[in-house]
């Protein structure tokens, strides 16, 4: 509805055969009028010349000069101006149908005269030229706010960028105005938006062939270049000093534009105008092209930037079902396991030995789940991480309190950072890190250490801090690990050569320990033991007591 | 831990004691049921979210135990719900690992988790933490001193004797002692904990409570790696055995 009302005012911009103000037979009828004017002055006051005083005359003249100036522009109007000075002097200063002076101050009148009519001409169409210049820039501002609100009105980017293409298309007037961006593999050229019939690409490939490939080469080059009428090609390369595009100079008949769509820095797509009849860019359009393209460059960025948002949220979309299917799963696994461990609790108090070993296998089930639980959802990135300040005691704490059943706390030493009694012994060591996941990590340490080590051998936990990491040292007197397994036993579903299968567990603890520290920065180390077992250490980042704690 | 002996003995024989458990799993309610047996009178059941809460209003049960995973309501909506006019104290199963999970039904109001599987021994110690809380009319410490292991808490006087001897906290190591002890028995999460000590808005203070809570157990634990006191619920918060 804006653009049609605005349509009537858009002839300065329209198809070159719509008759711009400096088409050669209006000119001519004006000269030819505006001559006739003078000679019919000449002609009225000639006949009344007895009761004509000089400034009369003067006077005439200079209406006619003036008028003359504003209708048909400065080269009329100086035309009239020297023809009327000729006509003053021969017809109406004393001696007549002469050009002799006799009074020298005639001199003075004619010369003001001639003066005084060229400068007015000169004046006025400068005023006019302003007057034009000041209408062109209104249109110009009329059209730009009616192609923002266009975009802005459009709902989808698609449709903002055809409101673009739209806007282009009727301001330059031409059939056809389209958007190309590369697409697929491998890219190629295709039309994003469309706007007008643009029957040489709708679906005749043979025919977009040639124009297609120079689009290619637009895109690469980063230049404009046409197609003109006679079929050849003309190529604004070359010149890349500066920033601006080089367009077809005026006079070039041109078929078919192409301009490269470029936002900070980088080539999104191809401006494609085309149109049945030749047409050629004058500097009005040039300038408009180009502030155009740049919008349309931006509305190519804006839908791809929209597809890459609804791209995001499908993934997002797939990793929250993901993590719902994960708990899912989770709770159907552990509600029967709940009921067949409490039934087999109570055969057990009943005195049932055989009872005893099925709660044990529904317990070893339950690791089990929570480990390939754990391992899936480290693998579809699905783990939250929630880094907060803890004190390493307290994760200390947690892990013992949680292998409690498994393993007898006094065969776990934990050997230094203890604390003395008073509380004012050794400051208290904290590490910025998820607590559940690093007690997981610290669990299945404490956990591979009591599978491998001899029964009666201690494990021992040292805690410290070295620089900016927290170091949980887990070390046994197992049998140890060769150098060349060092690698591989932080490997999934690994398992120490000559291990029976059923040592608990599937393989999984370290791999899952490592994994968890990695997720939040630290890691989880292998040494050999001086005098012969394992140490594995769990590292995470360490951080700073508050100011004033406590 | 809790022996056998101890789960085999009725704690509250002589009163009428009603739990309603609220799950869709016969078989579950029947592990709860047999769990719950030496310690209660009536067993009320529930198959569905709607159908517990009207059998709670009907019924006024003295523990309800809630599983999540119902067929027709979300288990935090219930356990709000229930709040809204029961205190009556909410013992959560929860089969899912989510901690964010336990956390916002600890915030809705209930007042303790246990994750599954969970042995029948496990259970019990949570359910009769929580009736032996319920029971408790006064606030634990409030009119005499509590006494917990080897400590002595007078909240009145604002004393805390270990073993005979004064210890000395800072003021928030006292408001982290005052807010555990007041909510003995029960799991407090981190933000109820905050809340309680700090009010509203303490950014900062919020990302060292757990540093707080560390220098108060070095004060008060025999051994801070192995705390007897404030038990850390990992991820959670933390619960303050009254028992030691």
């Amino acid at each position: 509805m804006e653009r049609s009302r605005a349509e009537p005012r858009l002839s300065p911009y329209g198809v070159p055969q719509d008759a711009p103000p400096t088409d050669t037979p209006h000119v001519v009828v004006r000269w030819i009028v505006w001559l006739g004017v003078l000679t019919v002055i000449t002609v009225v006051m000639l006949t009344l010349r007895p009761q004509l005083d000089k400034a009369h005359v003067a006077l005439g003249f200079l209406i006619v000069v003036l008028g003359g100036s504003a209708a048909g522009g400065r080269a009329l109007g100086v035309a009239l101006a020297v023809l009327a000075f000729i006509l003053f002097n021969y017809l109406f200063l004393t001696p007549y149908y002469t050009f002799i002076i006799g009074d020298p101050l005639d001199w003075l009148v004619l010369v003001a005269f001639l003066t005084t009519g060229v400068v007015a001409a000169q004046l006025l169409n400068r005023a006019q030229e302003r007057a034009e210049i000041a209408r062109q820039r209104a249109i110009e501002v009329e059209r730009l706010a009616a192609l923002g609100s266009e975009t802005l009105n459009a709902g989808r980017a698609e449709d903002a960028l055809l409101a673009i293409a739209e806007v282009i298309r009727s301001t330059i007037g031409v059939d056809c105005c389209e958007v190309l961006v590369p697409r697929g593999t491998p890219p190629q050229l295709t039309p994003l938006t469309r706007a007008g019939p643009c029957s040489d690409g709708a679906g005749a490939p043979a025919d977009v062939t040639s124009p297609w490939s120079l689009a290619v080469w637009v895109a690469e080059k980063r230049a404009v270049a046409a197609e003109r009428a006679d079929g050849t090609k003309w190529i604004g390369a070359g010149d890349h000093s500066d920033e601006l595009l080089r367009w077809p100079a005026e006079d070039t008949e041109i078929r078919t534009l192409l301009a490269p769509l470029i936002v900070r820095d980088r080539t999104v797509g191809v401006l494609r105008v085309s149109n049945a009849r030749p047409f050629s860019l004058d500097s009005g359009r040039e300038q408009f092209l180009s502030a155009l393209s740049f919008y349309a460059a931006l509305g190519v960025e804006r839908v791809q930037l929209v597809a890459e948002a609804e791209r995001a949220e499908a993934f997002r979309q797939a990793d929250t079902l993901k993590s719902a299917l994960i708990a899912g799963v989770s709770h159907d696994l552990r509600t029967p396991l709940t009921t067949i461990k409490a039934l087999a609790h109570s055969l057990g108090e009943a005195g049932s030995p055989e009872a005893l070993a099925i709660e044990e296998e529904a317990d070893r089930l339950n690791r089990l789940v929570a480990d390939l639980l754990d391992l899936s959802r480290l693998n579809a990135g699905a783990m939250p991480m929630r880094p907060e300040i803890n004190a390493a005691e307290d994760l200390v704490g947690a892990a013992l309190r949680r292998v409690g059943g498994a393993i007898d706390p006094k065969r776990i030493r934990v050997t230094a950072g203890r604390a003395s009694a008073n509380g004012d012994g050794n400051p208290v060591l904290l590490g910025q890190f998820d607590f559940v996941q690093s007690l997981r990590a610290l669990v299945n340490l404490l956990e591979n250490a009591d599978k491998y080590s001899p029964p009666d051998e201690p494990i021992e936990l040292t805690v410290r801090r070295v620089g900016d990491r927290l170091q949980f040292a887990v070390a046994d007197r197992g049998p140890g690990v060769e150098e060349a397994e060092a690698v591989r036993i932080f490997e999934p579903f690994y398992r120490a050569p000559g291990v029976p299968p059923d040592a608990g567990g599937a393989g999984l603890g370290l791999a899952i320990a490592r994994r968890l520290a990695a997720e939040q920065g630290g890691d989880v180390e292998y040494e050999a033991r001086r005098g012969g077992g394992s140490v594995f250490t769990l590292v995470l980042p360490a951080a700073d007591s508050p100011p004033n704690a406590g | 831990m809790v022996t056998n002996e101890e789960t085999r003995a009725p704690l509250f024989a002589a009163v009428d004691r009603r739990v309603l458990v609220i799950d869709d799993e016969p078989n579950i309610r029947r592990v709860v049921k047999d769990a719950l047996r030496p310690d209660v009178s009536r067993v009320l059941e529930a198959r569905s979210g709607s159908e517990a809460l009207s059998i709670a209003a009907a019924e006024r049960p003295d523990l309800i135990v809630l599983d999540l995973g119902l067929p027709d309501m979300d288990g935090i909506e219930v356990c709000r719900q229930l709040r809204g006019w029961t205190s009556a104290p909410i013992l959560v199963l929860s089969a899912r690992d989510s901690e964010t999970e336990k956390t916002a039904l600890l915030d809705a109001g209930a007042d303790d988790y246990v994750t599954k599987p969970f042995g029948p021994a496990e259970f019990r110690a949570r359910v009769r933490a929580q009736l032996r809380r319920a029971g408790m009319s006064k606030v634990p410490g409030g009119d005499e001193p509590l006494h917990v292991g080897d400590l002595t808490i007078d909240l009145a006087r604002r004393t805390v004797t270990r073993a005979g001897s004064t210890v000395h906290l800072t003021p928030t190591e006292w408001g982290l002692l005052v807010a555990f002890v007041k909510s003995a028995g029960k799991t407090i999460t981190h933000q109820q904990l905050f809340r309680a000590v700090w009010g509203a808005a303490h950014g900062d203070a919020q990302q060292y409570l757990r540093v707080y809570v560390a220098h108060l157990r070095r004060k008060i634990e025999p051994d801070p790696y192995e705390p007897k006191y404030i038990v850390t619920e990992p991820g959670v918060g933390y619960r303050f055995e009254p028992e030691g």
